[in-house]
């Protein structure tokens, strides 16, 4: 879940009912008229797809700007269509919503690969041609049948220089030592990520993590409860360290460098032991697009397109070639890089698309 | 009603109430004695209302001091004074039931239940509400409320009783009837009452005394009959009965209308006679009220019995009006 | 040809019947909808509400948000209650820019809110880095970030619906009944408890009522200021309709919440007229 969700989420909490209900979207509008509803300001950014054009769902904010640039103009250069978006985060609910009501109105989701396994089990997907789309344009195993991975977000954690001034922690193991490294940390609270580091801390080694031992997770994960809060969106883990209400906080790699920068580098990112999470391109079932939606998705496995996306996002290239090409200095905060990539976790979308019901609820329970 | 004992006599001195530059009680100077039934009578905005709050313990003085049997009671906040009150609309309590209301100032008093119980009782059955015990204000008419009212006001027995208009409410009917109540109870209690009203005729019927009110300043105290024979402003004249004004030289008389005689044209005999044409002539039943035109006077006001004023005169005639020398009362005071 | 009757053919209603009807429908719909998802997914049968007896953590989400809820409720109504005490007896002036300061605040985002409160109350916040300065502590006190953090939020975001409710009864009540019971040799107190209190009970419970259902239903300020520590339903019936795709269990747990908020009503009809506490006639 990416970094613009919560703000969204506020604002669409008012759509989110409507979908949560099932209301139709027309139905619902009329309601936000009659009601009064600024529902301009609430839908903005959300755009119905038509033929001969393609919508993108994806988080809003800065996304916007860069999927346009890095993927939408070369594409649109390309095949004449146009790249629109709707900004209101495509969460696996308001997809299933979006294809169960019939109405779908979008073409390609900014998702996760968990999702592609979750739903694309459940039949609310369309396959990925992969005669247009590449498979060795990604990492091995995250081209699957419904998604694939276009980038790589993930999990790392960051710390306070000042806190540790006679050895920093160096990994997970460190993060969950609250003996020798006292102070307040921070976890993703919807189990991504965190699972894995409470596992690595407790000493599983990072090739033999899948299946999560659940159990033994949460069992490390309350071990440091009293010292640990939460965090559900990127712009909460951010103003956490900010802040300076915790020494040590897991935050999404991909922000680590702005973050470093913001602190003017009291905090530093610690890639040993990331997380890595395939973000993927999924196309809900009935697209209004059709397979035109297969073309935007190999535009979007470009070199170009791919350091373009990292420039903007961070987000790390999966396709070898981008990863080739990438600068020396960039390096350092690419999880694909020669000298991250050894060090990093590379999350099973099979596990989590199966298993993220279980792991969420029993994660929550844990830490509430 | 016992309890009372000796206390109940108000002395107001030189009472004053300014609300920013408005003087609303001006100069203030009253004895009510014990026992009294009084009357602050004058027109809506002459002060009576903040009058009677100030004696109540809700509106600050300006200056001034109020002595209740020869002591100041001036600092004393409301519910020290424990003077009963009835207030304009009367301020029943919505959410209580009859018998609840009445026994408030016993209950916060915290006598004993049987106390309570047995007073208030004894108050419902002064006001003859005996089976409305049960009932909330809000399904009584105008005039039980009113009653509840009374009682509960009266009900811990307070040396002096203030009524801020408590018939305005009523219908003329009803009114006339709640007045011989009201009256009767007093009579039975023996409390001082301070009485306020605009209605002159209430006012006459009910008082032991009126003080006359007119811009914040008292006008005349008396009796009834006092003010009603020897009024001395033009205003309380005019306002307590109707009033003739005769502008004689350099001194003004009112003349009641009732006591001019009206005499055929040249029949006329009297310490004072004039003769003048007759504009108009009303019926009231008990008697006939004439607008007489006399060229030295005016327009004058002419009441004849019904009954023994015989046929009446019809408009465009002359007449000869007459009446006594003590007839016409010399005003003492001209207000501005 | 028999007369139909007149009162059926009443114009008003024949043109606000379609809107009526739509009304309706779009109210009606999605709750049937919530209660058939609450007993067919993810299958036919009442297993999302036995759910509700056999799981513990059901149990103790359902409970925070009761107790966070109680809680929040009885503050914010005895601060609404005080504040609109404050504002009924101030002078006009003074009143009128309260009520602005009040209306203004409602305009102010929940995110804008929660945010401020952690600058404010924060680790690192202006309260505690100056109780620091001035030495009064030596660690920061833990406003933010778990229960109590979660009260002040919700509760600076409730005072204002708990102050217009009773600002409206404390408005309706007419002066001279205090006074009155003042005369009668009630003191301040006595008089507070024994009439000012009863003749703004209407409020009062309007307030309660308000506030409590829209805790309910709260959770951008649990979910931010109670650092994942304090789960609520609302924040959890999202997490089952948008993450855990576990609709049924959502569904199960919005129909409690509207039931018990049914509930609650149908209980408090039995003590007052529950048109009284909805601004209709006075008791
Ligand atoms: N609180 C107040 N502030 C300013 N003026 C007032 C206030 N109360 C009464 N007044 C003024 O004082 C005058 C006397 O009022 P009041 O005592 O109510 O008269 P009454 O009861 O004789 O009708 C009126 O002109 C009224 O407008
Ligand atoms: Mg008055």
């Amino acid at each position: 879940m990416h970094d613009k969700q919560f703000m969204r989420e506020t604002l669409l909490e008012g759509a989110q009912a409507f979908q949560a209900g099932k209301l139709g979207r027309r139905g619902f509008l009329a309601l936000c008229g009659m009601a009064g509803f600024a529902s301009a300001s609430v839908l903005a950014g959300r755009a119905e797809a038509a033929a001969g054009e393609i919508v993108m769902w994806n988080w809003g904010g800065q996304s916007e700007e860069c999927h346009t640039s890095a993927i939408g103009n070369a594409f649109t250069a390309e095949t004449g269509m146009p790249l629109k978006f709707d900004t209101s985060g495509p969460l696996q609910g308001k997809i299933r919503e979006m294809v169960d009501s019939g109405n779908v109105t979008a073409d390609v989701c900014d998702g996760d690969l968990f999702d592609a396994v979750a739903l694309g089990k459940t039949g609310h997907l369309e396959p990925i041609d992969y005669s247009v789309v590449d498979k060795t344009k990604t990492i091995d195993g995250y081209a699957l049948e419904f998604g694939v991975s276009i980038i790589l977000y993930g999990y790392a954690f960051m710390y306070d220089t000042q806190a540790y001034p006679d050895g920093p922690p160096t990994s997970w193991v460190d993060f969950f030592d609250t003996e020798r490294f006292p102070g307040t940390r921070s976890l993703y609270k919807w189990a991504n990520g965190s699972l894995e580091a409470a596992l690595m801390a407790d000493g599983v080694e990072k090739d033999q993590l899948y299946p999560l031992d659940l159990d033994r997770a949460l069992a490390k994960i309350k071990s440091i409860k009293d010292n640990t809060i939460y965090w559900g969106s990127g712009a909460e883990a951010q103003q956490m360290i900010v802040n300076g209400e915790v020494s040590m906080g897991m935050v999404w790699q991909n922000r680590g460098r702005s973050i470093e920068t913001d602190t003017e580098g009291r905090y530093k990112l610690v890639n040993n032991g990331a997380i890595a999470m395939p973000g993927a391109y999924i196309v809900p079932k009935g697209n209004p697009g059709g397979p035109a939606v297969m073309k935007f998705i190999a535009t979007a496995q470009s070199v170009p397109a791919q350091l373009d996306l990292f420039a903007c996002l961070g987000m790390t290239p999966t396709n070898s070639e981008a990863i080739a090409a990438m600068a020396e200095s960039d390096q350092p905060y690419s999880i694909t890089s020669e000298q991250n990539f050894p060090n990093v976790v590379l999350n099973d979308p099979n596990w989590w698309g199966e298993n993220t019901d279980t792991a969420v609820n029993a994660f929550l329970e844990a830490i509430s | 009603m016992a309890g009372i004992g000796n206390s109940g006599s108000l002395h107001l001195k030189s009472l004053v109430k300014r609300y920013g530059g408005f003087t609303a009680v001006d100069n203030v100077n009253l004895e009510i004695e014990r026992g009294e039934f009084l009357t602050l009578l004058g027109p809506s905005g002459s002060g009576k209302t903040t009058l009677l709050l100030m004696m109540a313990g809700f509106q600050d003085i300006t200056s001034g001091d109020i002595l209740l049997d020869g002591q100041s009671i001036a600092a004393m906040p409301a519910e020290k004074r424990n003077f009963g009150m009835v207030f304009q609309g009367y301020a029943l309590f919505p959410h209580m039931t009859v018998r609840d209301n009445i026994a408030y100032p016993l209950s916060v008093r915290k006598r004993p239940k049987a106390e309570i119980g047995a007073k208030v009782d004894e108050m419902l059955d002064l006001v003859h509400l005996t089976d409305f015990g049960h009932r909330f204000p809000k399904e009584l008419s105008g005039g039980q409320q009113q009653r509840v009212a009374l009682a509960r006001a009266l009900c811990f027995a307070p040396p002096v009783l203030l009524l801020d208009e408590p018939l305005g409410a009523l219908d003329k009917k009803l009114r006339i009837e709640v007045q011989a109540q009201l009256k009767e109870i007093h009579n039975r209690v023996g409390t001082t009452f301070v009485f306020v009203t605009h209605d002159q005729e209430e006012a006459l019927s009910m008082s032991d005394r009126i003080v006359i009110m007119n811009h914040g300043r008292i006008e005349q105290v008396g009796t009834p009959s006092e003010l009603y024979q020897h009024p001395r402003t033009v205003f309380a004249a005019s306002f307590l009965g109707k009033s003739n004004f005769l502008h004689r030289k350099d001194a003004v008389y009112a003349l009641r209308p009732e006591k001019i005689d009206l005499a055929a044209a040249g029949t006329g005999q009297g310490a004072n006679t004039v003769s003048g044409v007759v504009q108009s002539v009303t019926y009231f039943g008990a008697m006939l009220k004439y607008q007489v035109q006399v060229p030295e006077l005016g327009e004058i006001e002419v009441d004849v019995d019904a009954w023994r004023g015989g046929t009446p005169v019809a408009e465009g005639t002359t007449v000869d009006l007459t009446w006594a020398n003590t007839a016409a009362v010399r005003l003492e005071i001209e207000p501005k | 040809m028999r007369a139909i009757p007149r009162h059926a053919l009443n114009a008003g209603w024949i043109l606000v019947l379609p809107f009526v009807v739509l009304v309706g429908a779009l109210f009606l719909g999605p709750i049937f909808n919530i209660l058939w998802l609450s007993v067919s997914d993810p299958t036919p049968g009442l297993g999302n509400y036995t759910e509700l007896f056999t799981s513990d953590s059901l149990g103790r989400i359902l409970w925070t948000t009761l107790r966070v809820c109680v809680i929040c409720t009885a503050i914010s109504v005895v601060l609404g209650y005080s504040i609109a005490y404050a504002m009924v007896h101030a002078a006009e002036g003074t009143r009128n820019k309260m009520l602005g300061l009040l209306l203004v605040s409602f305009w102010i985002s929940v995110l804008v809110r929660t945010f401020s409160w952690l600058m404010l109350l924060g680790r690192n916040g202006v309260v505690n880095s100056t109780l620091e300065t001035i030495g009064i502590i030596s660690e920061p006190i833990s406003f933010m970030r778990n229960e109590l953090g979660v009260l002040i939020g919700m509760v600076h975001y409730m005072v204002p619906y708990a102050v217009l409710p009773i600002l409206a009864s404390m408005q309706s009540i007419d002066g001279r009944v205090l006074q009155a019971s003042r005369s009668l040799g009630a003191t301040g107190t006595q008089t507070f408890w024994r009439v000012y209190l009863p003749l703004s009970r209407a409020g009062l419970v309007a307030a309660a009522l308000l506030v409590f259902i829209i805790n309910l239903g709260f959770y951008v300020i649990p979910a931010v200021l109670g650092g994942g520590k304090v789960l609520m339903v609302a924040e959890y019936i999202s997490v089952q309709v948008l993450v855990t795709l576990q609709w049924g269990t959502a569904a199960m747990l919005a129909a409690l919440l509207l039931f018990g908020v049914l509930a609650l009503l149908f209980l408090m009809s039995r003590f007052m007229k529950l048109s009284t506490v909805f601004g209709g006639a006075r008791a």
